[in-house]
């Protein structure tokens, strides 16, 4: 079998299983529903895995297979190259982990949020973990633009799971907010093609620099308002009303990484870029990473703080991005290598959270202390995600963010505006460091609060996620590494 | 039978059913008897339709009868098509739905009677509009159509019922009376200058003497036409009467009404716009449709969020979707027609999708009020999940049909230079998916009402709801390829009659390898 047809071939099956089973649990009664969706995801899981293994006995050489073309003219095609079919596992692999967690989670026995998990949920949730490969491995603008709308449905349907008036409100939010974004992945489909008489991606690179600079940054626009950033940050901290360990794919791989991939992919595609890509996104990144660091101040629910930890951190990756526009592949690498950490440091932070949501009934954080002497294991993925967040090494965070930074200072070498940027995002990250010190303090040590101390045994399947996604935070850095060379 | 022959039974079908429901006593007659002449008419509307249509687009060949009053030209045959498979879909939805209202003691035998005879007619009178050269006949067509569902319109003779008749009536026989001016400077002018005057009233004969034609003339007779017709179309000013008859209509008469005769207003002004373009060059008529389209895509989307009616919602919509289509014609250029082309398509088949689904919803609650339709997953799961689809779908999200033909209007736009136009209605089309989005977590989703019995519509309803919702995903996933040959040879005729770039090899292979090279020319 040849490789290209072989790669293709397992990412239209890591895209298309968690479609059908979708359909399959929305026809099937309500207790297959469960294992159909973990059944699907790991399938996606191995497909995906399957791809990189091929890939890698290639020796790495990007590829581009077309799948529905009319005429000459390629709608869908799938790209298979570095960045790709390292984010595809990643992202597959933490909604597989997100499903095994919600078995326990979505149960009567949780405290905060006692529920039987209705179909739709493990609809929902199955046909966004297959759209993601999609939308990764997507070669043409369109194919970015269906999978990009369908993330956004999806979404809302599971952030308005619990249908209350709040999460009704974050579930509208979320889909208006990003599809209005999405008018700029429209107008950049619509420019690209006219001007080039084709959707596929690396098309950009023959635009001239002016209309390069239009579509560049109209697909920036889009970006921002998936990856939360400013001006459409208003929909993720409003999003916190979905089940938990929907917010955990949100954040970690799912909705907030749609914007950075197809900004990276973009990148990828263009060629040389104009620099006033690099500036806009420059500037955007930091004022978002300011912004955000301000909003962690005065937030007590563990959930609002990690929503906006997660705006800065996306800010870190488009920072990165853009920065590489300057020059500078290891700022560029650094980016991906940090969608591809925090996706595992986020995820377990917010799994963390929905375990105390789960055992204790709460995730304020004053309510909170000294989880290490009641549920230690609990404890330790609390510190090793903060820690991870905040770039502490030996943890995953630090080496991309460390890339990104030492990349950025390359590329801002002999521009002192730049410089200045990338010095002001250092200090975000001590200060981010010095804050989530704080709340490891506040919530880990010491005798165990009230709550804490009634806390219900953590049940199974959310250790197994939790010890999964801990360990990934000590490994992922390296395979991120290896793999980007 | 060769196919003129065809053409003439295709339109004796509906017809003859019609006439002899009418000489059938309904008192006498038992209801099925009415049923099975329906289910037998419209199974052979489909048949000889498809065929038909089928032979239009396989040979390319237009099929004439009776000289040349009747043609069946590729542009016609799209709407032929629409009218055959949704009239064949709704008209097997009426059965159940029809029934129902009878359970409820809402219609008696009588009503049954004049709903299925008058739904033939309104069949027949549709496919006269779509199949008739001689532009007078056309008129006539347009204005039987209004003649032959105002009857359904107030079928249930209620007292809003007989309000939108009366509204339905009256404004759209004045309005489409423009369209009679139109029509007639038109075939006046065309009288003029052709060497033979008792063939200017048909439109094959006019389109060779295009460059002939007084443009000033042309001019205001296109301005007539496109208020006159629009009105049927329900273009903004103009639409005054289309929320109200088409949400007090039978579900299934509103699906038809929505989505295929709303279409054949539009296949009216597509013909008259593209006459108008051969004469005074593309600018005027272009310029009166993007006017109207963006105002009604503008205000329709706004109507839409803040109705809180289910069929007037619906109705709105259809007011925003040809809203859309008129907006393509604005733009101009090859890739638009395909795209408005595409959107009739698509969006009957959502529209009339959605409308038989409200039909479930009015079978089972008795209302269409949305605040009093609550968790309908809770007391009909499958009407739940079809609905939930249809309006993602209406809005415009992939996989679902409507999306190809939107991203292609937006393509068209930016590609004329119109791209903050396209931006405006971006967003407009954003507070559509608000408010469709809404619906669904308000009404499909949450609590049921107290004593509320589970359990689904009779599955007679639900199978062309379900045939429906899979052509829905077939055509948003995968174009079937006779629906690309047919928009392209509709799209073909379009353009060289209207003669804008008739030199160009537009449309070599498909429709997209057709509409890249177009654009690379340029």
């Amino acid at each position: 079998m040849q490789p290209a047809f072989a790669m293709s071939f397992l990412g239209l099956a890591a895209i298309a299983i968690p479609f059908i089973a979708g359909i399959v649990i929305a026809l099937l009664p309500r207790a297959a529903g469960r294992w159909i969706s973990i059944g699907a995801s790991t399938l996606s899981l191995v497909a995906t895995i399957a791809i990189a293994a091929v890939f890698a006995s290639q020796g790495m050489q990007s590829q581009t297979v077309d799948l529905v073309s009319i005429g000459s003219c390629t709608i869908l095609g799938l790209v298979f190259d570095k960045v790709s079919v390292l984010l595809a596992p990643a992202f597959v692999g933490i909604g597989l982990i997100v499903t095994i967690y919600s078995l326990s989670y979505m149960s009567a026995n949780n405290r905060e949020h006692p529920d039987a998990p209705r179909r739709r949920f493990y609809a929902f949730l199955t046909v966004f973990i297959g759209a993601m490969p999609g939308l990764v491995f997507a070669s043409t603008i369109v194919g970015q633009l269906v999978f990009f709308e369908i993330t956004g449905a999806c979404s809302w349907a599971l952030i308005g799971y619990y249908h209350t008036a709040e999460s009704n409100k974050g579930a509208m939010k979320a889909l208006i907010i990003t599809h209005i974004a999405s008018v700029g992945l429209y107008i950049a489909a619509a420019l690209l093609f006219i001007n080039t008489g084709t959707f596929e991606l690396t098309a950009i690179a023959q635009l001239d620099p002016t209309l390069k600079t239009y579509v560049m940054l109209a697909i920036l626009i889009a970006a921002w308002g998936k990856s939360a950033q400013l001006p459409f940050y208003m929909w993720l901290p409003s999003a916190m009303a979905a089940p938990t360990p929907v917010s955990a794919y949100l954040h970690g791989a799912s909705m907030v990484k749609v914007g950075v991939v197809i900004f990276a992919r973009s990148l990828i595609s263009a060629g040389t870029v104009p620099e006033a890509v690099g500036w806009v996104g420059v500037i955007g990144a930091i004022v978002t990473l300011v912004f955000s660091f301000f909003m962690y101040l005065p937030q007590k629910d563990l959930k609002r703080l990690l929503a906006f930890s997660t705006i800065s951190q996306l800010s870190y990756i488009f920072l990165g991005l853009s920065l590489s526009v300057f020059g500078s592949q290891l700022a560029f690498q650094g980016s991906v290598a940090h969608i591809f950490n925090h996706a595992f440091a986020k995820t377990l932070f917010f799994l963390v959270a929905g375990t105390l949501s789960y055992t204790t009934g709460t995730r304020m954080l004053p309510k909170i202390k000294g989880l290490m002497k009641k549920m230690p294991l609990v404890g330790i993925a609390f510190g090793v995600a903060a820690l991870a967040i905040a770039g502490v090494p030996p943890l995953n965070g630090f080496f991309s963010k460390f890339a990104i930074f030492a990349g950025g200072f390359q590329a801002a070498s002999g521009n002192w505006i730049l410089t200045t940027i990338v010095i002001v995002g250092l200090i975000e990250t001590i200060c981010c460091f010095a804050w989530f010190l704080k709340v490891m303090d506040g919530a880990l040590l010491g005798e165990p609060s009230e709550v804490v101390a009634a806390a219900q045994p953590v049940p199974r399947s959310m250790v197994v996620a939790l010890v999964v996604l801990i360990v990934m935070t000590f490994v992922s850095s390296g395979i991120a590494a290896a793999w980007l060379g | 039978m060769d196919t003129s022959q065809t053409l003439l039974v295709l339109m004796a079908v509906p017809l003859s059913a019609s006439l002899l429901m009418a000489l059938i006593p309904s008192r006498r007659a038992s209801i099925r008897v009415f049923e099975s002449i329906h289910v037998l008419s419209i199974t052979l509307v489909l048949a000889l339709g498809g065929m038909l249509v089928a032979s239009v687009v396989v040979t390319g060949e237009t099929v004439s009868a009776v000289g040349l009053w009747f043609r069946l030209d590729p542009l016609g045959s799209i709407f032929v098509a629409l009218i055959v498979v949704i009239g064949f879909m709704t008209g097997i939805f009426s059965l159940p739905y029809i029934r129902h209202d009878i359970e409820t003691g809402v219609v008696d035998s009588p009503k049954v009677k004049q709903y299925y005879l008058f739904f033939n007619l309104f069949v027949f009178t549709m496919l006269l509009v779509s199949l008739s050269n001689n532009i007078i006949v056309m008129w006539v067509a347009i204005e039987a159509t209004t003649l032959s569902t105002v009857f359904l319109v107030g079928l249930y003779n209620t007292k809003t019922a007989l309000e939108a008749a009366w509204k339905y009536v009256t404004v759209c026989a004045s309005g489409v009376a423009f369209g009679l001016y139109g029509t007639l400077l038109v075939y006046a002018d065309a009288a003029n200058v052709m060497a033979d005057p008792n063939q200017a009233a048909f439109l094959s004969e006019i389109i060779p003497y295009a460059s002939q034609l007084d443009p000033k003339i042309i001019m205001i007779a296109f301005v007539f036409i496109a208020i006159g017709f629009g009105t049927k179309a329900g273009l903004f000013p103009m639409h005054t009467w289309l929320p109200d008859a088409h949400s007090e209509a039978p579900s299934p008469i509103s699906g038809l009404l929505s989505g295929v005769l709303l279409k054949c207003a539009i296949l009216v002004i597509i013909r008259f716009y593209t006459l108008s373009i051969s004469v005074v060059g593309p600018t005027f008529p272009q310029t009166v449709m993007l006017i109207l389209g963006a105002a009604s895509v503008i205000f329709a989307a706004f109507a839409v969020f803040v109705q809180d009616d289910i069929k007037r919602k619906l109705a709105y919509s259809s007011c925003e979707n040809v809203g859309v289509i008129a907006l393509a014609l604005g733009f101009g250029g090859p890739i638009v027609i395909a795209a408005a082309l595409l959107h009739c398509i698509m969006h009957a088949l959502t529209k009339s999708y959605m409308f038989c689904l409200s039909g479930n919803i009015v079978m089972k609650y008795g209302t269409r009020d949305l605040g009093k339709i609550k968790g309908v997953i809770k007391t009909a799961p499958a009407t739940a999940v079809l609905l939930t689809i249809g309006f993602l779908a209406l809005s415009g999200f992939p996989p679902f049909a409507m999306f190809v033909s939107e991203v292609m209007l937006f393509l068209a736009g930016v590609a004329t230079g119109d791209i903050w136009l396209v931006i405006v209605i971006a967003l407009a089309l954003t507070v559509v998916i608000a408010a469709f989005t809404l619906v669904v977590i308000r009404s499909v989703l949450g609590d049921a009402p107290e004593g509320m019995k589970r359990g689904d519509v009779p599955l007679a309803a639900l199978v062309p709801e379900f045939l429906l919702v899979a052509v829905i995903i077939w055509f948003g996933i995968a174009l079937p390829a006779p629906v690309v040959a047919g928009v392209e040879s509709a799209t073909r005729q379009v353009v060289q009659a209207s003669g804008i770039d008739s030199d160009q090899t537009l449309l070599s292979g498909s429709l997209f390898a057709g509409l890249q090279s177009s654009i690379m020319d340029e």
